[in-house]
């Protein structure tokens, strides 16, 4: 009984106060978020990103052909620019898909649709990469690797062997850790959950009177929110349930993060404000979506900082061990990640942490002269430093 | 039960709140009182009308070269419909934006005049059968000014072979046949056109100024802004200079057969945009209600700055890396592809000026979406 009385007084409360004003509704707090990312319309799920999934299935294979010296440059770059039909994959729904990884690369509306110049020139740098790794690094597979010269490095007491180009770089660790943020984080954080995309055309008025897609059980506005979504989530066992570590991508390095007490929370900050603001579309409450597009943005951006400034100092501390193979993975994989720093997005902002223009100088600095073999401790930390004081963490809160 | 009262809660929320926000963004009727119908007015009058009534005789003195070079095939009455189609091509440029009225009604008018790159197999296999139809859909890409370009520039390797395929060729007939048919097809969709519009259409027109989705204006900015986004943007520099695709498309531009007009026509083409945008009369420099003026009078700013003078500051610089390029982008797109995404890139930051900020200020709603996504 005074379950019914309490929600009836809650209802006309919420009636008043929404009728009154048409502008109530964006100030109204009140939206739940479910206790997973599970949304129903008429009894059917809304929820679909198959196309995210499949770029990732896609990176994912790829990456590992990567480290595969039978495969020719023609079959790499097969991988990477596919064509629907072609043979690229050993899946053969990716192989029959018409999706590609890299037309998604720098590919967001809000930093590229006016900039292809630019995403141009980062698209043909990964192509130049994939074709040097089948080239060069291939080629020299059971050569020793020493400075100027592609080959083949085993870290200290047996462990894992390194191939890396002239200048130490692994090739597959750069164009893997350039995906994180050149195709998933720009696609979630400058695209699909940027009003420019959410709010396109009649995405708006569609949302507010539920009318769905043809054919589909969403709003277009839900789906956008849903791609964004399936691009960190999308490879899970159970999507709406995500534990991490599902890929190679932004969803394990979200883990990593994750784990280092010093940034213990950001998993669930993320997930958190994805089902809200997933919630807030359907509840038509778009200021509280937009706030969650704000904490989606800050944390996410937080995961190629991280990783750069925590790779760079691993990078720094095996080189004064003597252990170089060790040294050149880690800053291998510090130089992707900071590739991936110009897709990062401040919150309330239009703009990236670091643009490409500084990010390109942090690159070509990581290549100067002999590259990796010769970077000095006092340029990692600098590095380190400016990166993490752009992010507001301490260079030692990354490292450990 | 304190999870029970969570779900009524929001439950109630949604459903209570469901239909208090349907007016979104456009479509609900006017909210200013800028006088929409002397913007249409001018754009009618001094617009509009005037451009039809340009591209109209040119495009009929084209007709009877093409007549005269069929009649007697030679290097002289060749060059003749050569000249004739590229002063065509270049007024066509200031009326393919205007897909309206009788224009839309033709089932897109502007499919029957300038969809390219030409499927020359359609041409050929018509020529060799005279067996097509250029009221189908299957012969869009087979027809217009792209056709003309293929049979007056592009049919054989040399200016000699090209007239002999229109006098000793054993197809000749099937040539002369093919380009006859293209050029009437032209001129009579055009004459419909323009005679529509000069015998009632403009009043209608005119008339039309209210704020809906049917609404002179409405339909009106939509077409102005899909044609910078397609026609312009897209077609004539994102295409060939393969921002949509994986490689450049240096076979795409316009005028590919010609050679050496791309630019000529592109910047026809955005100069026909700017002064569309500004009211400025085809005739003259005189300038009246506009896009430009609405926006000036809804006082329209963004960081401080005239949304207008953004966007004629947008479309000079677009023209300024136009104006860059080599005269044939084919040869650009070979040469420097990156100079042509400088300028896809300068005409594109218009598209957001366009296509969000103008429009959410004349609040119409845009009526199409950017094809793609997953």
């Amino acid at each position: 009984m005074r379950k019914i009385l309490l929600g009836i007084a809650i209802t006309s409360a919420l009636f008043t106060s929404c009728s009154s004003d048409d502008d109530s509704i964006d100030q109204n707090p009140q939206v739940e978020a479910p206790l997973t990312y599970k949304f129903i319309r008429d009894g059917k799920s809304t929820v679909d990103f198959n196309g995210q999934t499949t770029r990732i299935k896609m990176a994912m294979e790829f990456r590992s052909a990567l480290k595969d010296n039978t495969k020719s440059a023609t079959d790499l770059h097969g991988m990477f620019a596919h064509v629907e039909g072609d043979n690229d994959f050993s899946d053969a729904d990716l192989n029959a898909s018409g999706k590609n990884i890299r037309s998604k690369v720098a590919a967001s509306k809000d930093y590229f649709s006016a900039n292809t110049t630019v995403s141009n020139q980062i698209k043909s740098l990964m192509d130049s990469w994939v074709e040097e790794q089948a080239t060069t690094v291939f080629t020299n597979w059971e050569t020793m690797a020493t400075s100027g010269t592609a080959g083949q490095l085993q870290q200290v007491g047996g462990g894992t062997v390194r191939y890396v180009n002239g200048k130490g770089l692994e090739l597959d660790q750069a164009i893997a850790k350039t995906l994180i943020g050149g195709l998933i984080a720009d696609q979630m954080l400058n695209h699909y959950l940027s009003t420019s995309v959410l709010d396109e055309a009649s995405n708006i008025q569609n949302n507010n009177n539920g009318i769905v897609e043809e054919g589909k059980s969403y709003t277009t506005m839900e789906h956008k929110w849903d791609e964004a979504y399936g691009y960190l989530y999308g490879n899970e066992v159970d999507p709406s349930v995500p534990v991490l570590g599902a890929d190679s991508f932004l969803n394990t390095y979200l883990k990593q993060v994750d784990s280092d007490p010093d940034f213990a929370g950001t998993a669930s900050a993320v997930y958190d404000a994805l089902k809200l603001g997933r919630a807030a579309i359907v509840a038509k409450n778009y200021e509280v979506r937009d706030a969650q597009v704000a904490i989606i943005r800050e944390n996410i951006s937080k995961v190629p900082a991280v990783r750069a400034v925590y790779y760079l100092q691993a990078g720094k501390a095996k080189m004064a061990t003597g252990d170089m193979a060790s040294a050149l993975h880690a800053l291998s994989e510090a130089y992707g990640f900071i590739n991936s720093l110009q897709f990062t997005r401040e919150p309330d902002s239009s703009s990236p942490y670091f643009t490409h223009e500084e990010v390109t100088v942090f690159m070509d600095t990581l290549m100067e002269g002999q590259g990796l073999w010769g970077v000095t401790p006092e340029t990692l930390d600098d590095m380190s430093e400016t990166i993490a004081a752009k992010f507001g963490f301490t260079v030692a809160e990354a490292a450990n | 039960m304190i999870k029970n009262i969570a779900l009524v809660f929001s439950l109630v929320f949604m459903m209570g709140c469901s239909s208090s926000d349907d007016s979104g963004a456009g479509g609900g009727g006017a909210t200013d009182d800028f006088d929409r119908s002397a913007l249409l007015t001018n754009l009618a009058d001094n617009i509009i009308i005037p451009s039809y009534q340009d591209f109209g005789p040119k495009l009929t003195t084209l007709k009877g070269s093409i007549e005269s070079f069929v009649a007697t095939p030679n290097q002289s009455t060749l060059q003749t419909a050569r000249r004739h189609w590229l002063i065509a091509y270049k007024a066509w440029q200031h009326v393919e934006m205007f897909n309206i009225g009788k224009a839309e009604a033709l089932n897109e008018y502007h499919f029957f005049m300038n969809i390219y790159p030409v499927t020359i197999s359609d041409i050929e296999t018509g020529v060799s059968t005279g067996n097509y139809d250029l009221n189908t859909p299957n012969y869009h890409d087979a027809q217009g000014f792209p056709a003309l370009d293929y049979l007056l520039y592009g049919v054989a390797d040399d200016d000699a072979g090209i007239v002999a395929k229109f006098s000793s060729d054993a197809n000749a007939q099937g040539y002369k046949d093919y380009l006859t048919d293209v050029i009437n097809q032209m001129d009579n969709l055009t004459q419909q056109v323009i005679t529509d519009w000069t015998t009632g259409y403009r009043d209608q027109f005119v008339n039309s100024s209210k704020n809906t989705a049917t609404s002179s204006l409405n339909k009106f900015v939509n077409d102005f802004i899909f044609y910078y986004e397609k026609g312009l943007r897209a077609n004539k520099i994102g295409i060939p200079a393969g921002v949509f695709s994986t490689t450049p498309l240096a076979d795409k531009v316009e005028g590919y057969y010609n050679g050496e007009v791309s630019k000529e026509l592109a910047l026809e083409a955005l100069n026909a945009v700017q002064d569309v945008f500004n009211g400025k009369a085809f005739s003259g420099s005189a300038t009246g209600a506009s896009f430009k003026t609405y926006l000036e009078y809804l006082k329209v700013d963004r960081n401080g700055q005239n949304l207008s003078a953004i966007i004629n500051a947008q479309f000079n610089e677009a023209r300024t890396k136009i104006q860059e390029l080599n005269s044939n982008f084919s040869q650009q797109i070979i040469t420097d592809n990156t100079k042509m995404t400088v300028a896809y890139d300068a005409l594109q930051r218009a598209v957001v000026y366009l296509k969000v900020d103008m429009v959410q200020a004349f609040n119409i709603s845009v009526d199409y979406v950017d094809a793609d996504g997953d």
